[in-house]
């Protein structure tokens, strides 16, 4: 008996999923660089306050410098690691993905299961990462820490497949992830740049994943509306990506029956 | 039965480079059809044309019936097994069959690398795992791009095997290759030159066996 989609789905997820389990440099990356990443900004960052411009009361704020960069550290490891991963997976299988669509796997039900893998990485990475700023420092709520985690995950993780599904070389790929990263996220913290209160950087990726992970750090009013904003990215990225993704793998379908029979005999010419 | 396949006036640039200048053939059931040219003669364009992978310029391409296509290169998922692959294109395939393509690990000689992962996987192996992924449906036209590139000389044969067992059944079959070594295998053999499609001498005769097709 013929699968239903949503069987066809599972399957498709299971395999999205088991793709990126089993990215070992992104695992190492997760376990490793992490946790050494935010030690070293422990070590060498003072805890001298900083003023930071916080949207929500449109105010400035007096917060540790020390530990606004670990939540940088946060956002920074976070949007190299997701990219990395969403892009590995997306650029070394379009092929594959484009086969898959010829032998008849529904191209939305392939989407679906990236959404959802993709969903899942960046939970998965931004509890983690969330976890470990604990080892350092006790945020005012974490919770709401590894929700603006989240969001740049997931605008980092659609990033990572428009790459992926858009630049050919592996290589190049990984510069533009991290070159991209690196200005977003480090021009959002005051000490690396202090210009960091510009009006401009609010148009940034980390800009809004920033102002929720430091009202949340910080006990501050919280600005729910920049949930929503931080996901603007995110969608925008998936929907440029996934429009590359069916232009890639799309198949052209044939009629069966000519209109008109071919004449009998051969159209090519004889040659011996 | 008419043809399962028909191209009419084929055409397709890449750039100013004109790779098929209006190539038109037939395929009926239970044929072996061969396509012989040098490299770069647009064989590969041509094949992905009828699978439907490129879109030409102009002309058209009648297809009917499942569909078996083999690339060139293996195309798989370096992460996955052999058994997640079959796991994968049963899906893909949806004939509702749990063990398709099960009998083409055996037919080919490699079950016994079910459990690992393609990127452990021999030149010969994954070429297997590619042609079998285009076979396990049981589909009635099968296009085949250099398919038996990487296979040791006991699977070139096993190979030759299988395609007759197919054939027996009714599939059609298209090989596009550099070249053949045994040319009498096949019922008509083309040769894509210039962008264009010209019979190669066979013992028969080309356009009555390609046109009339061979009953299976």
């Amino acid at each position: 008996m013929p699968a239903s989609l949503w069987s066809r789905y599972l399957t498709a997820t299971r395999y999205a999923l088991a793709e990126q389990v089993r990215n070992r440099t992104a695992l190492f990356l997760l376990v490793i660089f992490v946790p050494t990443w935010d030690y070293l900004f422990r070590l060498v960052i003072p805890d001298d306050p900083v003023s930071f411009l916080f949207r929500a009361t449109n105010a400035m704020i007096r917060v540790s410098g020390l530990d606004l960069s670990l939540l940088t550290a946060g956002l920074y490891a976070i949007t190299l690691i997701v990219g990395f991963m969403l892009f590995a997976s997306t650029r070394k299988n379009t092929l594959f993905d484009r086969r898959l669509v010829l032998c008849g796997y529904p191209q939305s039900l392939l989407i679906l299961a990236k959404l959802t893998a993709l969903v899942a990485v960046a939970i998965a990475v931004s509890f983690y990462t969330s976890l470990v700023i604990l080892a350092f420092w006790q945020p005012a709520s974490l919770p709401l820490v590894w929700l603006g985690f989240l969001c740049s995950a997931l605008g980092y993780g659609a990033f990572g497949l428009l790459i992926g599904s858009l630049v050919r070389g592996e290589l190049e790929g990984f510069f533009l992830i991290i070159m991209i990263s690196l200005i977003d996220t480090s021009l959002q913290n005051p000490i690396g740049n202090p210009v960091a209160n510009e009006i401009f950087l609010r148009w940034f990726p980390s800009y809004s994943p920033m102002q929720f992970v430091v009202a949340g750090a910080f006990n501050r009013e919280i600005p729910w509306l920049y949930v929503l904003y931080s996901l603007a990215w995110p969608l925008v990225f998936a929907f440029l990506g996934f429009s590359i993704f069916s232009w890639k793998t799309h198949v052209w379908r044939y009629q069966k029956t000519p209109p008109i029979p071919m004449a009998n005999g051969s159209p090519a010419e004889h040659d011996g | 039965m008419g043809p399962l396949m028909e191209a009419r006036e084929l055409r397709k640039s890449f750039g100013r480079r004109e790779v098929l200048m209006g190539v038109s053939f037939s395929v009926m059931p239970g044929t072996l059809v061969g396509i012989a040219g040098e490299n770069g003669s647009g064989k590969t364009t041509l094949l992905r044309i009828l699978a439907g992978e490129l879109r030409p310029d102009s002309g058209d391409v009648f297809r009917q019936g499942a569909l078996g296509y083999c690339p060139q290169t293996a195309v798989l998922n370096e992460t996955l097994t052999v058994d997640q692959h079959l796991d994968f294109f049963r899906a893909a395939y949806n004939t509702g069959n749990p063990q398709s393509g099960d009998e083409f690990l055996e037919m080919l000689g490699y079950e016994r690398y079910r459990g690992e992962r393609v990127h452990s996987l021999s030149g010969g192996t994954k070429q297997k795992l590619n042609l079998t992924l285009a076979l396990m449906h049981r589909p009635k036209l099968l296009l085949l791009d250099e398919p038996y590139q990487g296979f040791d000389w006991e699977t070139y044969l096993r190979f030759w095997d299988l395609v007759s067992a197919l054939r027996g059944q009714g599939c059609a079959i298209l090989i596009i290759s550099h070249l053949f070594f045994e040319q009498t295998r096949f019922d008509v053999l083309y040769r894509l030159q210039d962008g264009r499609l010209r019979i190669r001498g066979t013992t028969d005769t080309p356009s009555e066996k390609s046109f009339a097709g061979k009953e299976p």
